[in-house]
Protein backbone atom coordinates (compact mmCIF):
# COMPACT_ATOMS: atom_id res chain seq x y z
CA UNK A 1 0.00 0.00 0.00
CA UNK A 2 1.61 3.30 -1.17
CA UNK A 3 1.04 6.18 1.03
CA UNK A 4 -0.34 9.71 -1.35
CA UNK A 5 -0.72 11.76 1.48
CA UNK A 6 -3.30 14.28 2.44
CA UNK A 7 -3.81 15.16 -1.30
CA UNK A 8 -5.21 11.85 -2.66
CA UNK A 9 -7.94 11.74 0.32
CA UNK A 10 -10.74 14.01 -1.12
CA UNK A 11 -9.93 11.93 -4.46
CA UNK A 12 -10.69 8.98 -2.60
CA UNK A 13 -14.29 10.70 -1.33
CA UNK A 14 -14.98 11.64 -4.70
CA UNK A 15 -14.69 7.98 -5.79
CA UNK A 16 -16.53 6.76 -3.04
CA UNK A 17 -19.58 8.77 -3.91
CA UNK A 18 -19.74 8.12 -7.17
CA UNK A 19 -19.38 4.45 -6.26
CA UNK A 20 -21.96 4.22 -4.39
CA UNK A 21 -24.20 6.46 -5.93
CA UNK A 22 -23.97 3.89 -8.68
CA UNK A 23 -24.53 1.47 -6.21
CA UNK A 24 -27.82 3.31 -5.52
CA UNK A 25 -29.27 3.40 -9.10
CA UNK A 26 -28.57 -0.33 -9.50
CA UNK A 27 -30.33 -1.02 -6.28
CA UNK A 28 -33.39 1.50 -6.82
CA UNK A 29 -34.22 -1.15 -9.43
CA UNK A 30 -33.43 -4.16 -8.03
CA UNK A 31 -36.34 -5.95 -5.58
CA UNK A 32 -37.35 -6.05 -3.15
CA UNK A 33 -37.94 -2.72 -2.29
CA UNK A 34 -38.25 -1.35 1.51
CA UNK A 35 -41.30 0.01 1.05
CA UNK A 36 -41.73 0.69 5.09
CA UNK A 37 -38.43 2.19 5.30
CA UNK A 38 -39.64 4.89 2.28
CA UNK A 39 -42.80 5.64 3.31
CA UNK A 40 -41.06 6.38 7.27
CA UNK A 41 -38.40 8.57 5.76
CA UNK A 42 -40.65 10.46 3.39
CA UNK A 43 -43.08 11.37 6.56
CA UNK A 44 -40.51 12.08 9.14
CA UNK A 45 -38.31 14.49 6.04
CA UNK A 46 -41.78 15.95 5.44
CA UNK A 47 -42.31 16.79 8.45
CA UNK A 48 -39.17 18.45 9.46
CA UNK A 49 -39.00 20.73 6.65
CA UNK A 50 -42.49 21.71 6.14
CA UNK A 51 -42.51 24.55 8.76
CA UNK A 52 -39.09 25.78 7.89
CA UNK A 53 -39.47 25.47 4.37
CA UNK A 54 -42.56 27.89 4.90
CA UNK A 55 -41.23 30.27 7.57
CA UNK A 56 -38.14 30.81 5.18
CA UNK A 57 -40.07 31.29 1.93
CA UNK A 58 -42.36 33.98 3.03
CA UNK A 59 -38.86 36.61 4.21
CA UNK A 60 -37.41 35.50 0.84
CA UNK A 61 -40.05 36.56 -1.73
CA UNK A 62 -41.18 39.54 0.33
CA UNK A 63 -37.68 40.61 0.07
CA UNK A 64 -37.39 40.22 -3.40
CA UNK A 65 -41.10 41.56 -4.17
CA UNK A 66 -39.80 44.54 -2.16
CA UNK A 67 -36.77 45.43 -4.24
CA UNK A 68 -38.39 44.39 -6.97
CA UNK A 69 -41.22 46.88 -6.81
CA UNK A 70 -38.37 49.73 -5.72
CA UNK A 71 -37.49 49.65 -9.26
CA UNK A 72 -41.06 49.36 -11.51
CA UNK A 73 -42.14 51.75 -9.12
CA UNK A 74 -39.53 54.10 -9.79
CA UNK A 75 -39.58 52.98 -14.13
CA UNK A 76 -43.98 53.84 -13.16
CA UNK A 77 -44.23 49.92 -14.20
CA UNK A 78 -45.65 48.69 -10.37
CA UNK A 79 -48.34 46.56 -12.75
CA UNK A 80 -45.94 44.56 -13.97
CA UNK A 81 -44.54 43.37 -9.86
CA UNK A 82 -46.31 39.78 -10.41
CA UNK A 83 -44.30 39.47 -13.22
CA UNK A 84 -40.96 39.65 -11.04
CA UNK A 85 -42.36 38.08 -8.25
CA UNK A 86 -43.40 34.89 -10.79
CA UNK A 87 -39.74 34.88 -12.31
CA UNK A 88 -38.16 34.75 -8.88
CA UNK A 89 -40.19 32.41 -7.03
CA UNK A 90 -40.93 30.20 -9.53
CA UNK A 91 -37.50 29.81 -11.28
CA UNK A 92 -35.12 30.74 -8.12
CA UNK A 93 -36.66 30.91 -4.34
CA UNK A 94 -38.77 27.79 -4.26
CA UNK A 95 -36.21 25.45 -5.44
CA UNK A 96 -33.53 26.60 -3.50
CA UNK A 97 -35.68 27.39 -0.55
CA UNK A 98 -37.03 23.96 -0.33
CA UNK A 99 -33.45 22.31 -0.92
CA UNK A 100 -32.02 24.64 1.62
CA UNK A 101 -34.16 23.13 3.56
CA UNK A 102 -34.40 19.42 2.52
CA UNK A 103 -30.77 19.80 2.96
CA UNK A 104 -30.47 22.02 6.82
CA UNK A 105 -33.22 19.87 8.18
CA UNK A 106 -33.87 16.34 6.42
CA UNK A 107 -30.25 15.53 5.22
CA UNK A 108 -28.36 16.37 8.55
CA UNK A 109 -30.78 14.47 10.62
CA UNK A 110 -30.14 11.39 8.01
CA UNK A 111 -26.09 11.83 8.07
CA UNK A 112 -26.62 11.78 12.05
CA UNK A 113 -28.58 8.78 11.91
CA UNK A 114 -26.86 6.39 9.59
CA UNK A 115 -23.66 8.05 11.42
CA UNK A 116 -24.48 6.90 14.38
CA UNK A 117 -25.35 3.64 13.34
CA UNK A 118 -21.85 3.15 11.51
CA UNK A 119 -19.78 3.85 14.53
CA UNK A 120 -21.83 1.45 16.62
CA UNK A 121 -21.02 -1.09 13.57
CA UNK A 122 -24.70 -1.64 13.58
CA UNK A 123 -24.32 -1.63 8.93
CA UNK A 124 -21.36 -4.36 9.52
CA UNK A 125 -24.04 -6.25 11.60
CA UNK A 126 -26.51 -5.90 8.66
CA UNK A 127 -23.93 -7.41 6.56
CA UNK A 128 -23.26 -10.25 8.77
CA UNK A 129 -26.55 -11.12 8.01
CA UNK A 130 -26.85 -10.99 4.91
CA UNK A 131 -29.14 -7.38 4.26
CA UNK A 132 -27.49 -4.74 2.05
CA UNK A 133 -27.57 -1.73 4.27
CA UNK A 134 -27.78 0.56 0.58
CA UNK A 135 -30.89 -1.47 -0.08
CA UNK A 136 -32.59 -1.47 3.07
CA UNK A 137 -31.79 1.94 4.49
CA UNK A 138 -29.66 4.15 1.78
CA UNK A 139 -31.89 4.02 -1.29
CA UNK A 140 -35.37 4.70 0.87
CA UNK A 141 -34.03 7.76 2.22
CA UNK A 142 -32.64 8.79 -1.34
CA UNK A 143 -35.84 8.57 -2.51
CA UNK A 144 -37.38 9.94 0.45
CA UNK A 145 -35.23 13.63 -0.21
CA UNK A 146 -36.14 13.08 -3.57
CA UNK A 147 -39.70 12.94 -3.30
CA UNK A 148 -39.98 15.51 -0.55
CA UNK A 149 -38.09 17.91 -2.33
CA UNK A 150 -40.40 17.36 -5.37
CA UNK A 151 -43.94 17.61 -3.30
CA UNK A 152 -42.46 21.03 -1.22
CA UNK A 153 -41.33 23.01 -3.90
CA UNK A 154 -45.06 23.31 -5.32
CA UNK A 155 -46.23 24.27 -1.92
CA UNK A 156 -43.21 26.73 -1.38
CA UNK A 157 -43.96 28.10 -4.77
CA UNK A 158 -47.81 28.36 -3.97
CA UNK A 159 -46.66 29.54 -0.60
CA UNK A 160 -44.18 32.54 -1.94
CA UNK A 161 -46.29 34.07 -4.46
CA UNK A 162 -49.31 34.45 -1.93
CA UNK A 163 -46.81 36.02 0.72
CA UNK A 164 -45.70 38.39 -2.54
CA UNK A 165 -49.60 39.32 -2.80
CA UNK A 166 -50.24 40.09 0.13
CA UNK A 167 -47.18 42.20 0.99
CA UNK A 168 -47.31 44.02 -2.55
CA UNK A 169 -51.03 44.61 -2.63
CA UNK A 170 -51.76 45.44 0.92
CA UNK A 171 -48.18 47.26 1.94
CA UNK A 172 -46.92 48.82 -1.51
CA UNK A 173 -50.58 49.12 -3.22
CA UNK A 174 -49.95 47.54 -6.42
CA UNK A 175 -53.31 46.84 -7.56
CA UNK A 176 -54.48 43.24 -7.20
CA UNK A 177 -55.60 42.65 -10.19
CA UNK A 178 -52.88 43.48 -12.16
CA UNK A 179 -50.08 41.44 -9.82
CA UNK A 180 -52.10 38.41 -10.81
CA UNK A 181 -52.44 39.32 -14.54
CA UNK A 182 -48.45 40.08 -14.02
CA UNK A 183 -47.93 36.73 -13.12
CA UNK A 184 -47.95 34.73 -16.37
CA UNK A 185 -46.37 36.89 -18.66
CA UNK A 186 -43.30 35.81 -18.47
CA UNK A 187 -43.57 32.48 -16.37
CA UNK A 188 -45.33 29.96 -18.02
CA UNK A 189 -46.58 25.94 -17.43
CA UNK A 190 -42.49 25.37 -18.88
CA UNK A 191 -40.82 26.81 -16.53
CA UNK A 192 -43.07 25.50 -13.67
CA UNK A 193 -42.25 22.09 -14.88
CA UNK A 194 -38.39 23.17 -14.70
CA UNK A 195 -38.62 23.81 -11.61
CA UNK A 196 -40.12 21.36 -10.51
CA UNK A 197 -37.63 19.00 -12.09
CA UNK A 198 -34.94 21.13 -10.38
CA UNK A 199 -35.74 20.62 -7.09
CA UNK A 200 -36.51 16.83 -7.85
CA UNK A 201 -32.70 16.77 -9.09
CA UNK A 202 -31.50 19.04 -5.69
CA UNK A 203 -33.18 16.60 -3.37
CA UNK A 204 -31.86 12.96 -5.10
CA UNK A 205 -28.27 15.24 -4.76
CA UNK A 206 -28.74 16.19 -1.05
CA UNK A 207 -30.19 12.43 0.12
CA UNK A 208 -26.93 11.23 -2.06
CA UNK A 209 -24.27 13.21 -0.21
CA UNK A 210 -25.67 12.77 3.26
CA UNK A 211 -26.05 9.10 3.21
CA UNK A 212 -22.50 8.84 1.79
CA UNK A 213 -20.63 11.12 4.72
CA UNK A 214 -23.37 9.29 6.98
CA UNK A 215 -22.43 5.58 6.19
CA UNK A 216 -18.44 6.97 5.79
CA UNK A 217 -18.33 8.77 9.07
CA UNK A 218 -15.71 7.76 11.82
CA UNK A 219 -14.30 9.19 15.02
CA UNK A 220 -16.59 8.98 17.60
CA UNK A 221 -18.96 11.88 18.33
CA UNK A 222 -16.75 14.41 17.19
CA UNK A 223 -16.38 12.75 14.07
CA UNK A 224 -20.68 12.42 13.48
CA UNK A 225 -20.63 16.08 13.90
CA UNK A 226 -18.19 16.52 11.61
CA UNK A 227 -19.64 14.58 9.21
CA UNK A 228 -23.12 16.75 9.57
CA UNK A 229 -21.10 19.77 8.99
CA UNK A 230 -19.28 18.47 5.78
CA UNK A 231 -22.83 17.56 4.91
CA UNK A 232 -24.44 20.69 4.74
CA UNK A 233 -21.03 22.18 2.76
CA UNK A 234 -21.01 19.75 0.62
CA UNK A 235 -24.96 19.68 -0.57
CA UNK A 236 -25.14 23.09 -0.48
CA UNK A 237 -21.86 23.84 -2.71
CA UNK A 238 -22.92 21.01 -5.09
CA UNK A 239 -26.66 22.73 -5.11
CA UNK A 240 -25.58 26.02 -6.46
CA UNK A 241 -23.05 24.60 -8.74
CA UNK A 242 -26.13 22.59 -10.35
CA UNK A 243 -28.65 25.26 -9.75
CA UNK A 244 -26.53 27.45 -12.69
CA UNK A 245 -26.11 24.51 -15.25
CA UNK A 246 -30.47 23.85 -14.57
CA UNK A 247 -30.80 27.70 -14.90
CA UNK A 248 -28.86 27.71 -18.06
CA UNK A 249 -30.41 24.58 -19.73
CA UNK A 250 -33.92 25.78 -18.29
CA UNK A 251 -33.72 29.06 -19.75
CA UNK A 252 -32.92 27.29 -22.76
CA UNK A 253 -35.74 25.29 -23.25
CA UNK A 254 -38.03 27.83 -22.20
CA UNK A 255 -37.06 31.63 -23.36
CA UNK A 256 -37.70 31.77 -27.19
CA UNK B 1 -53.28 18.17 45.87
CA UNK B 2 -55.67 18.57 43.42
CA UNK B 3 -53.30 19.62 41.24
CA UNK B 4 -51.77 15.98 41.09
CA UNK B 5 -55.29 14.09 40.81
CA UNK B 6 -56.21 16.48 38.38
CA UNK B 7 -52.79 15.56 36.44
CA UNK B 8 -53.72 12.02 37.27
CA UNK B 9 -57.34 12.47 35.60
CA UNK B 10 -56.31 14.45 32.55
CA UNK B 11 -52.97 12.82 31.82
CA UNK B 12 -52.72 13.89 28.53
CA UNK B 13 -54.08 17.41 28.82
CA UNK B 14 -51.35 18.15 31.57
CA UNK B 15 -48.58 16.32 28.96
CA UNK B 16 -49.82 19.28 26.30
CA UNK B 17 -49.70 22.02 29.30
CA UNK B 18 -45.97 20.96 29.90
CA UNK B 19 -44.66 20.81 26.39
CA UNK B 20 -46.14 24.16 25.97
CA UNK B 21 -44.64 25.24 29.30
CA UNK B 22 -41.08 23.72 28.67
CA UNK B 23 -41.24 25.36 25.08
CA UNK B 24 -42.19 29.08 26.72
CA UNK B 25 -39.60 28.42 29.33
CA UNK B 26 -36.66 27.59 26.48
CA UNK B 27 -37.33 31.16 24.64
CA UNK B 28 -36.73 32.16 28.10
CA UNK B 29 -33.34 30.59 28.73
CA UNK B 30 -32.43 30.91 25.32
CA UNK B 31 -32.78 34.74 25.40
CA UNK B 32 -30.76 34.43 28.81
CA UNK B 33 -27.71 32.62 26.72
CA UNK B 34 -27.96 35.51 23.77
CA UNK B 35 -27.54 38.40 26.84
CA UNK B 36 -24.90 36.74 28.50
CA UNK B 37 -23.03 35.46 25.31
CA UNK B 38 -23.06 39.41 23.80
CA UNK B 39 -22.11 40.72 27.12
CA UNK B 40 -18.99 38.74 28.13
CA UNK B 41 -17.89 39.60 24.73
CA UNK B 42 -15.23 42.02 26.39
CA UNK B 43 -14.46 39.50 29.04
CA UNK B 44 -13.37 37.03 26.20
CA UNK B 45 -11.41 39.86 24.36
CA UNK B 46 -9.36 40.50 27.43
CA UNK B 47 -9.15 37.01 28.93
CA UNK B 48 -9.44 34.56 26.63
CA UNK B 49 -6.73 36.24 24.07
CA UNK B 50 -5.72 33.76 22.26
CA UNK B 51 -8.88 31.29 22.05
CA UNK B 52 -9.97 34.33 19.87
CA UNK B 53 -6.85 34.41 17.79
CA UNK B 54 -6.69 30.58 17.30
CA UNK B 55 -11.05 30.32 16.48
CA UNK B 56 -10.11 33.41 13.84
CA UNK B 57 -7.05 31.24 12.31
CA UNK B 58 -9.91 28.19 12.62
CA UNK B 59 -12.64 29.35 11.04
CA UNK B 60 -11.07 31.24 8.23
CA UNK B 61 -9.31 28.07 7.24
CA UNK B 62 -11.53 25.62 8.12
CA UNK B 63 -11.09 22.08 9.67
CA UNK B 64 -10.85 18.61 8.60
CA UNK B 65 -12.48 18.04 4.76
CA UNK B 66 -13.10 21.51 4.59
CA UNK B 67 -9.64 22.61 4.88
CA UNK B 68 -8.80 20.13 2.50
CA UNK B 69 -11.01 22.12 -0.56
CA UNK B 70 -9.89 25.51 0.29
CA UNK B 71 -11.73 26.65 3.99
CA UNK B 72 -14.51 28.93 4.15
CA UNK B 73 -13.09 31.74 2.01
CA UNK B 74 -12.96 28.88 -1.44
CA UNK B 75 -16.83 27.75 -0.08
CA UNK B 76 -18.29 31.00 0.17
CA UNK B 77 -16.32 32.56 -2.80
CA UNK B 78 -17.42 29.65 -5.23
CA UNK B 79 -21.38 30.36 -3.58
CA UNK B 80 -21.14 33.54 -4.20
CA UNK B 81 -19.47 32.87 -7.88
CA UNK B 82 -22.18 30.44 -8.55
CA UNK B 83 -25.21 33.12 -7.61
CA UNK B 84 -23.65 36.15 -9.66
CA UNK B 85 -23.22 33.50 -12.44
CA UNK B 86 -27.19 33.25 -12.19
CA UNK B 87 -27.59 36.75 -12.23
CA UNK B 88 -26.15 36.51 -15.55
CA UNK B 89 -28.04 33.70 -16.18
CA UNK B 90 -31.42 34.42 -15.48
CA UNK B 91 -31.04 38.50 -16.02
CA UNK B 92 -29.48 38.43 -18.92
CA UNK B 93 -32.33 35.81 -20.76
CA UNK B 94 -35.14 37.86 -18.89
CA UNK B 95 -34.31 41.24 -19.93
CA UNK B 96 -33.45 40.03 -23.56
CA UNK B 97 -37.20 38.61 -23.54
CA UNK B 98 -38.32 41.94 -23.37
CA UNK B 99 -35.32 43.72 -25.54
CA UNK B 100 -33.45 45.28 -22.87
CA UNK B 101 -30.72 43.09 -22.14
CA UNK B 102 -28.39 45.91 -21.99
CA UNK B 103 -29.71 46.65 -18.47
CA UNK B 104 -27.78 43.32 -16.90
CA UNK B 105 -24.96 45.26 -15.81
CA UNK B 106 -27.74 47.37 -13.66
CA UNK B 107 -28.74 44.02 -12.35
CA UNK B 108 -25.82 42.91 -11.26
CA UNK B 109 -25.33 46.26 -9.49
CA UNK B 110 -28.51 46.37 -7.94
CA UNK B 111 -29.40 42.77 -7.08
CA UNK B 112 -26.19 41.41 -6.33
CA UNK B 113 -25.49 44.08 -3.69
CA UNK B 114 -28.80 44.47 -1.78
CA UNK B 115 -30.46 40.53 -2.16
CA UNK B 116 -27.81 38.00 -3.35
CA UNK B 117 -24.34 39.46 -1.20
CA UNK B 118 -26.45 39.29 2.24
CA UNK B 119 -28.38 36.24 1.39
CA UNK B 120 -25.90 33.69 -0.13
CA UNK B 121 -23.29 35.02 2.60
CA UNK B 122 -25.57 34.00 5.08
CA UNK B 123 -26.36 30.39 3.88
CA UNK B 124 -22.49 30.38 3.16
CA UNK B 125 -22.14 31.39 7.01
CA UNK B 126 -24.38 29.09 8.75
CA UNK B 127 -23.05 25.82 6.53
CA UNK B 128 -19.69 26.64 7.12
CA UNK B 129 -18.43 28.45 10.42
CA UNK B 130 -22.09 28.25 12.47
CA UNK B 131 -22.62 24.31 11.76
CA UNK B 132 -18.90 23.95 12.44
CA UNK B 133 -19.39 25.51 15.56
CA UNK B 134 -22.39 23.47 16.51
CA UNK B 135 -20.28 20.07 15.88
CA UNK B 136 -17.26 21.11 17.90
CA UNK B 137 -19.38 22.48 20.90
CA UNK B 138 -21.76 19.62 20.65
CA UNK B 139 -18.95 16.94 20.77
CA UNK B 140 -17.11 18.80 23.94
CA UNK B 141 -20.86 18.47 25.73
CA UNK B 142 -21.42 14.91 25.11
CA UNK B 143 -17.78 14.17 26.16
CA UNK B 144 -18.42 16.45 29.33
CA UNK B 145 -15.51 18.45 28.18
CA UNK B 146 -17.43 21.70 29.21
CA UNK B 147 -18.04 20.72 32.72
CA UNK B 148 -14.44 19.83 33.12
CA UNK B 149 -14.29 23.42 31.77
CA UNK B 150 -16.22 25.03 34.75
CA UNK B 151 -14.87 22.55 37.16
CA UNK B 152 -11.13 24.32 36.44
CA UNK B 153 -12.73 27.86 36.69
CA UNK B 154 -12.98 28.94 33.06
CA UNK B 155 -16.52 30.92 32.39
CA UNK B 156 -17.53 28.05 29.48
CA UNK B 157 -19.60 30.53 28.15
CA UNK B 158 -17.36 33.51 27.37
CA UNK B 159 -14.78 31.12 26.57
CA UNK B 160 -16.56 29.03 23.94
CA UNK B 161 -20.04 31.16 23.05
CA UNK B 162 -18.27 35.12 23.25
CA UNK B 163 -15.37 34.24 21.60
CA UNK B 164 -16.85 32.51 18.17
CA UNK B 165 -19.16 35.17 17.94
CA UNK B 166 -16.36 37.57 18.11
CA UNK B 167 -13.85 35.50 16.33
CA UNK B 168 -17.27 35.48 13.46
CA UNK B 169 -17.87 39.00 13.33
CA UNK B 170 -14.16 39.53 12.60
CA UNK B 171 -13.85 36.50 10.07
CA UNK B 172 -17.43 37.80 7.71
CA UNK B 173 -15.39 41.08 7.13
CA UNK B 174 -12.74 39.53 4.54
CA UNK B 175 -15.33 36.68 4.30
CA UNK B 176 -17.90 39.43 2.93
CA UNK B 177 -15.56 41.17 0.72
CA UNK B 178 -14.71 37.83 -1.38
CA UNK B 179 -17.94 36.91 -1.70
CA UNK B 180 -18.97 40.68 -3.35
CA UNK B 181 -16.19 40.55 -5.39
CA UNK B 182 -17.00 36.57 -6.49
CA UNK B 183 -20.26 37.84 -7.42
CA UNK B 184 -19.46 40.94 -9.37
CA UNK B 185 -16.48 39.31 -11.62
CA UNK B 186 -19.06 36.36 -12.50
CA UNK B 187 -21.64 38.48 -13.39
CA UNK B 188 -19.79 40.20 -15.35
CA UNK B 189 -17.68 37.19 -17.13
CA UNK B 190 -21.00 35.51 -17.67
CA UNK B 191 -22.46 38.40 -19.41
CA UNK B 192 -19.69 39.76 -21.61
CA UNK B 193 -18.18 36.18 -22.24
CA UNK B 194 -20.62 33.68 -22.62
CA UNK B 195 -23.56 35.74 -23.28
CA UNK B 196 -21.56 38.30 -25.62
CA UNK B 197 -22.69 41.37 -24.70
CA UNK B 198 -20.00 44.23 -25.17
CA UNK B 199 -18.00 44.70 -21.88
CA UNK B 200 -18.61 49.18 -22.63
CA UNK B 201 -22.42 48.31 -22.04
CA UNK B 202 -21.99 46.40 -19.25
CA UNK B 203 -19.55 48.50 -17.47
CA UNK B 204 -21.28 51.61 -18.21
CA UNK B 205 -25.02 50.57 -16.43
CA UNK B 206 -22.77 48.76 -13.44
CA UNK B 207 -20.51 52.20 -12.59
CA UNK B 208 -23.56 54.41 -13.20
CA UNK B 209 -26.27 52.25 -10.99
CA UNK B 210 -23.56 50.78 -8.22
CA UNK B 211 -24.43 52.38 -5.15
CA UNK B 212 -21.67 53.36 -2.17
CA UNK B 213 -24.22 53.89 0.12
CA UNK B 214 -25.99 50.45 -0.75
CA UNK B 215 -22.63 48.37 -0.50
CA UNK B 216 -21.89 49.64 2.78
CA UNK B 217 -25.53 48.80 4.02
CA UNK B 218 -25.27 45.25 2.57
CA UNK B 219 -22.10 44.61 4.66
CA UNK B 220 -23.78 46.17 7.36
CA UNK B 221 -26.97 43.65 6.78
CA UNK B 222 -24.09 41.05 7.20
CA UNK B 223 -22.47 41.63 9.99
CA UNK B 224 -26.01 41.84 11.58
CA UNK B 225 -26.82 38.50 10.22
CA UNK B 226 -23.74 36.81 11.25
CA UNK B 227 -23.60 38.02 15.07
CA UNK B 228 -27.65 35.95 15.15
CA UNK B 229 -25.87 33.09 13.07
CA UNK B 230 -23.38 32.73 15.46
CA UNK B 231 -25.36 32.79 18.65
CA UNK B 232 -28.32 30.47 17.37
CA UNK B 233 -25.02 27.96 16.41
CA UNK B 234 -23.51 28.46 19.81
CA UNK B 235 -26.65 27.58 21.95
CA UNK B 236 -27.47 24.39 19.99
CA UNK B 237 -24.08 23.43 20.58
CA UNK B 238 -23.79 24.35 23.80
CA UNK B 239 -27.04 22.53 25.14
CA UNK B 240 -26.63 19.29 22.75
CA UNK B 241 -27.60 15.93 24.14
CA UNK B 242 -28.43 12.88 23.16
CA UNK B 243 -25.12 10.66 22.06
CA UNK B 244 -23.24 11.00 18.39
CA UNK B 245 -27.05 11.25 17.34
CA UNK B 246 -27.89 14.41 19.08
CA UNK B 247 -24.59 16.20 17.92
CA UNK B 248 -25.94 15.73 14.24
CA UNK B 249 -29.36 16.75 14.87
CA UNK B 250 -28.13 19.80 17.00
CA UNK B 251 -26.31 20.53 13.88
CA UNK B 252 -29.40 20.26 11.47
CA UNK B 253 -31.57 22.00 14.29
CA UNK B 254 -29.09 25.08 14.27
CA UNK B 255 -28.86 25.43 10.57
CA UNK B 256 -32.95 25.15 10.29
CA UNK B 257 -33.27 27.94 12.71
CA UNK B 258 -30.73 30.28 11.89
CA UNK B 259 -31.32 30.07 7.98
CA UNK B 260 -35.17 31.38 9.41
CA UNK B 261 -33.62 33.60 11.72
CA UNK B 262 -31.24 35.38 9.30
CA UNK B 263 -33.61 35.51 6.35
CA UNK B 264 -36.19 37.23 8.53
CA UNK B 265 -33.50 39.95 10.20
CA UNK B 266 -32.73 40.29 6.51
CA UNK B 267 -36.10 41.18 5.49
CA UNK B 268 -36.40 43.75 8.72
CA UNK B 269 -33.03 45.56 7.79
CA UNK B 270 -33.97 45.90 4.16
CA UNK B 271 -37.55 47.30 5.11
CA UNK B 272 -35.89 49.60 7.77
CA UNK B 273 -33.11 50.90 5.28
CA UNK B 274 -34.38 51.30 1.85
CA UNK B 275 -37.96 52.17 3.39
CA UNK B 276 -41.10 53.42 0.99
CA UNK B 277 -39.02 55.52 -1.40
CA UNK B 278 -36.59 52.68 -1.60
CA UNK B 279 -33.14 55.16 -1.60
CA UNK B 280 -32.87 54.52 -5.87
CA UNK B 281 -32.83 57.02 -8.09
CA UNK B 282 -32.83 56.38 -11.94
CA UNK B 283 -33.01 59.78 -12.91
CA UNK B 284 -29.66 60.55 -10.69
Amino acid sequence: MIALGPAAKPVGALGGFFAMTLDVFIAIARPPFAWREYLNQTWFVARVSLVPALMLTVPYTVLLVFTFNILLIEFGAADFSGTGAAIGTVSQIGPIVTVLVVAGAGSTAMCADLGARTIREELDAMRVMGIDPIQALVVPRVLAATTVALALSATVIIVGLAGGFVFAVFIQHVPPGSFVAGLTVLTHGADVAVALVKAAVFGLAAGLIACYKGISVGGGPAGVGNAVNETVVFTFMALFAINVIATAVGVKITVV
Amino acid sequence: MTNSLLAQRFPRVRARLDRIHAAWNSIGVQTQFYAQAIGSIGDAATNYRTELIRLIATMGLGTGALAVVGGTVAIVGFLTMTTGALVAVQGYNQFASVGVEALTGFASAFFNVRLIAPGTTAVALSATIGAGATAQLGAMRINEEIDALEVIGIRSVSYLASTRVAAGVIVVIPLYCVAVIMSFISSRLGTTVIYGQGSGVYDHYFNTFLNTNDLLWSFGQSVAITVVIMLVHTYYGYTASGGPAGVGEAVGRAVRTSLIVAAIVLVMISLALYGQDGNFHLAG
